[in-house]
């Protein structure tokens, strides 16, 4: 790229040729007013704001859409600019309603800011304005058509970022009218970013409206909660109450957006059903109680299980998004206390690997590498529904590279596959191994003898060897694997299979995990073969033999088993069954009053100091946004203070930090070392029987976004949950 | 000599007589006591007293929850929360509350309101019974607007020029 110099407003700047100038100057830090421009989206250049004067040209130019040149002049408040925006502004408030108390937006909005610099104080139009109808588009977006000032930026957003065109504009001039051209629910999985997208009050948050003035919201940085790239938030919250929450611009995993089910969960806490008290039962009565009762309770009964079964009886199921910290102190309880059944993995089928693969579970390389893939294999890999944001950054790369799937579901993709192969899913394994057998054909050279005989025999076509040349073809390729492989019964060989591809492809993988924490998790070692930091563990007991054989106890943290595990009605009978089961939960609804003997009430995510660990393996720490209500309390606390009771030693902890840095400090100590397995267990056919009950929907993925609302009430939430039924058996 | 003369002064009470000439003239003038509360002093009508929500002629109530007044309050007495009403999903207040131990009854929220909605009456003699009672709930203020529409109104009126 060669580099122009141009001179804004006095100030001397190189530019890349070909930038624009609305770039070069908010590169430079000098403002120019802007309404369709958005640095995310394409140049529209129809508000018409940004009118800059340049050089000698006889009249001002719009800056987003005026290409930088050698030796440009430009001057962003001279006479001639100034008065062009001036006359622009004048125009938008022609339409524009003026009753900004009334408007949601009012307070945190661009025409309202800009109004104050360029508008005039008086009206020369005298005319009526122009109404436009509301459109309803759903439970998560308000519309207020009216006051639209057709900056499109909403329809470019679903053109170019998401790729599904629910936006568009009909009519033009003075009937322009933005909408759904077809009366209908917008259904995108991150529509809620058009609320930030608008810069004026056309489409606001419908959960927060008219609940707060962005004057009154006090901002704290979180990390959400519901997928594994921990995007960044701010939390936005009132005298205690979280009134919503809004993507914080980090370039690394979220860039400036947010997927719906990250910005609109925080409604669980805020109107959820919360539990605000120690309950205990008894005789078949729910009595509320203080910590200090409660708390002996468990640990009396935890000692009694424990002690009286040699461990065995005892069994801890751990949450998908609690942090770090808490499964750290849980499992290190566990363990001190003489028992190894800990496991987070309640969706998982296939434990055969256990005590093998590295210390953290997830992808080897960065999140942003994905816009840029030649090639990118999907394996049982649901994006849009599953990271929907990591499906937005796999889109950018189909302008260019291919994106492939074996996908053995109905998928849903937002961007083109090149090529999309559907097996069976119990066929899952077969397929994947024919592209391996494809690429160890066209280079034959990587693979060790052992694993070719491994391979010997599995069929293979044209379609496999298109995919693997693609892979080996791709100067940067990836193999990314879905939450489906990790429910699939047959997920270590599919996981060695995706190694050995990638080592004979010369390409990055990974797996998207379930949840937010399960690095974390992994780390911590809340899992029965590993203890913290990949650290020794006699064997225990993992998810799926704690639901199948039954235990005595159990310990549930954050976790509701009767709707997340794949053998849910197992798990219901069994909990019910146990002598004592321990529930720290952040909610007093769903059936856990039904099993539960305990329930003590943990503060949920934005209310917990804490830290997540995304799949990329970055440590994100954060401190509570608001206070837990009643007398819930922090995890980490709660359990600090149960491992007191049980006289543990070692558990002085004051702040959630001291928990991480000795987590941090193991960590280090091993790194992110690797037992790798030479060959995986005997390829089958495996029966469908297991697979009956397939991934939990967009929005039931853990128990805060089953409690959100307005998230209920979307399409998706109905709709999801069956297109996975869809998914295809024998 | 200045002895002397202070000496004679004193003993011909002088300077007594001249505070009584005070209080004689006095006795005789115009009185300015005012009998409160049978009499009152006059108020402007710019009268800065009592807070009341006031409502239109249709009932309709005015105030569409913009939380200027809130925001602009130097002394933090208003406290709003806001969400679309029930029946027509129109931006109202669901609380609206003064607390008169904060409010110094300074005016902005008058002159903030868009939709003159929050006025000060001139209703200044009052007492609370029990505690709890400082803090003015919406209920409270639109009675308050009920009873005294057509003193605020005509208030209004006669200001308005100069608004």
């Amino acid at each position: 790229m060669g580099k122009v110099h141009i001179e804004i407003d006095g100030q001397e700047l190189e530019a890349e040729v070909g930038s624009m100038i609305i770039e070069v100057a908010d590169k430079a830090d000098i403002y120019i007013p802007r309404f369709c421009y958005h640095k995310k989206l394409s140049v529209a250049a129809n508000c018409r704001m940004c009118m800059v004067e340049v050089g000698n040209l006889p009249k001002a130019v719009p800056a987003c859409a005026t290409p930088v040149a050698e030796g440009m002049v430009i001057s962003t408040s001279s006479n001639k600019a100034v008065e062009a925006q001036k006359s622009v502004m004048e125009f938008l408030l022609i339409n524009h309603p003026l009753d900004c108390p009334v408007c949601d937006q009012g307070g945190e909005c661009e025409l309202q800011d800009l109004s104050v610099g360029y508008g005039e104080d008086v009206s020369r139009f005298t005319e009526g304005k122009r109404v436009v109808q509301d459109k309803d588009i759903g439970p998560l977006i308000a519309t207020d058509m009216t006051r639209c000032i057709h900056c499109t930026r909403c329809v470019r957003f679903g053109q170019e970022v998401v790729g599904i065109r629910e936006m568009g504009a009909t009519g033009r001039g003075e009937h322009m009218e933005i909408g759904t051209y077809i009366a209908h629910s917008i259904e995108s999985e991150v529509s809620g970013n058009i609320i930030d997208l608008c810069p004026v009050g056309a489409l606001t948050a419908k959960p927060s409206r008219f609940k707060a003035r962005a004057w009154e919201l006090r901002q704290s940085s979180s990390i959400a909660a519901h997928d594994c790239l921990g995007s960044n938030v701010f939390v936005h919250h009132r005298r205690g109450e979280i009134i919503r929450v809004v993507p914080k611009e980090n370039e690394l995993i979220n860039e400036v957006w947010l997927s719906d089910r990250d910005r609109f969960s925080y409604q669980a806490l805020s109107e959820g059903d919360r539990l605000l008290k120690p309950r205990i039962k008894k005789d078949g009565v729910w009595q509320e109680t203080d910590w200090q009762t409660a708390l002996n309770l468990v640990a009396s009964e935890i000692k009694r299980i424990i002690g009286g079964s040699n461990g065995d009886d005892f069994g801890v199921l751990v949450g998908n998004n609690i942090t770090t910290e808490e499964s750290y102190l849980t499992q290190k309880l566990l363990r001190e206390s003489g028992c190894n059944n800990i496991d987070f993995r309640i969706r998982r089928r296939d434990f055969s690997g256990d005590g093998r693969g590295s210390v953290r579970s997830g992808m080897n390389f960065a999140m942003e590498s994905l816009d840029r893939m030649d090639a990118t294999l999907l394996v049982g890999a649901d994006l849009r529904h599953e990271q929907p944001l990591t499906a937005l950054r796999v889109r950018k790369s189909t302008g260019y590279g291919n994106v492939m799937a074996i996908n053995p579901f109905d998928g849903e993709y937002n961007f083109r596959l090149s090529q999309e192969l559907q097996p069976k899913s119990n066929m899952l394994a077969q397929e994947f191994a024919s592209v391996l057998i494809e690429a160890d054909k066209l280079k034959p050279d990587v693979l060790n003898a052992e694993a070719k005989e491994w391979l010997a025999g599995i069929d293979s076509n044209e379609e496999h060897q298109q995919i693997a040349q693609n892979l080996i073809d791709g100067e940067a390729s990836c193999i990314l694997m879905g939450v489906y492989v990790q429910e699939h019964p047959q997920a270590e060989v599919v996981n060695w299979l995706a190694e050995a591809l990638a080592t004979v492809t010369n390409s990055d993988w990974g797996y998207m995990t379930q949840g937010c924490n399960a690095a974390g998790n992994k780390i911590a070692g809340a899992v029965p073969c590993q203890s913290a930091a990949g650290g020794k563990s006699d064997e225990g007991k993992n998810a799926k033999q704690m639901i199948q054989d039954g235990m005595k106890g159990y310990m549930l943290i954050n976790c509701e088993p009767d709707v997340e595990s794949v053998w849910a009605e197992q798990a219901l009978e069994n909990l019910k069954r146990a002598d004592c089961v321990i529930a720290l939960t952040p909610f007093a609804d769903g059936r856990v009053s039904e099993y539960a003997d305990v329930m003590l009430p943990i503060a949920g995510c934005y209310e917990t100091s804490g830290t997540y660990i995304n799949v990329e393996g970055k440590w994100q720490s954060f401190a509570a946004a608001v206070k837990a209500p009643g007398e819930a309390r922090p995890g980490w606390k709660v359990l600090r203070v149960l491992a007191n009771l049980l006289e543990l030693n070692g558990f002085d902890y004051e702040s959630s930090t001291q928990v991480i840095e000795e987590l941090r400090e193991k960590f280090e100590a091993v790194g992110d070392a690797r037992i790798a397995r030479k060959v995986p267990p005997p390829l089958m056919v495996v029966s469908e029987q297991e697979t009956t009950r397939e991934s939990l929907g967009l929005y039931m993925v853990d128990p805060m976004v089953r409690r959100a609302k307005a998230l209920q009430q979307t399409p998706k939430a109905s709709t999801h949950p069956i297109s996975i039924s869809r998914v295809k058996t024998r | 000599m200045k002895k002397f003369k202070q000496y004679i002064n004193s003993f011909l009470l002088v300077e007594l007589l001249k505070g009584m000439s005070v209080t004689w003239g006095n006795m005789f003038r115009k009185k300015i006591t005012v009998q409160y509360p049978e009499e009152k002093t006059p108020q402007s009508p710019r009268f800065r007293g009592l807070h009341a929500l006031r409502t239109y002629p249709n009932g309709e109530e005015r105030c569409i929850a913009c939380k200027l007044c809130e925001a602009v309050c130097p002394a933090a007495a208003i406290t709003i929360e806001a969400g679309p009403r029930e029946d027509d999903g129109t931006r109202r207040t669901t609380k609206y509350e003064i607390d008169l131990f904060k409010c110094i009854f300074c005016g902005f929220c008058e002159e903030s309101c868009p939709v003159d909605s929050i006025v000060e009456t001139r209703v200044f003699d009052y007492h609370f019974e029990e505690r709890g009672l400082h803090i003015m709930t919406k209920d409270m203020l639109l009675e308050m607007g009920h009873q005294h529409e057509d003193q605020i109104a005509a208030d209004r009126e006669v200001d308005a020029k100069y608004r």
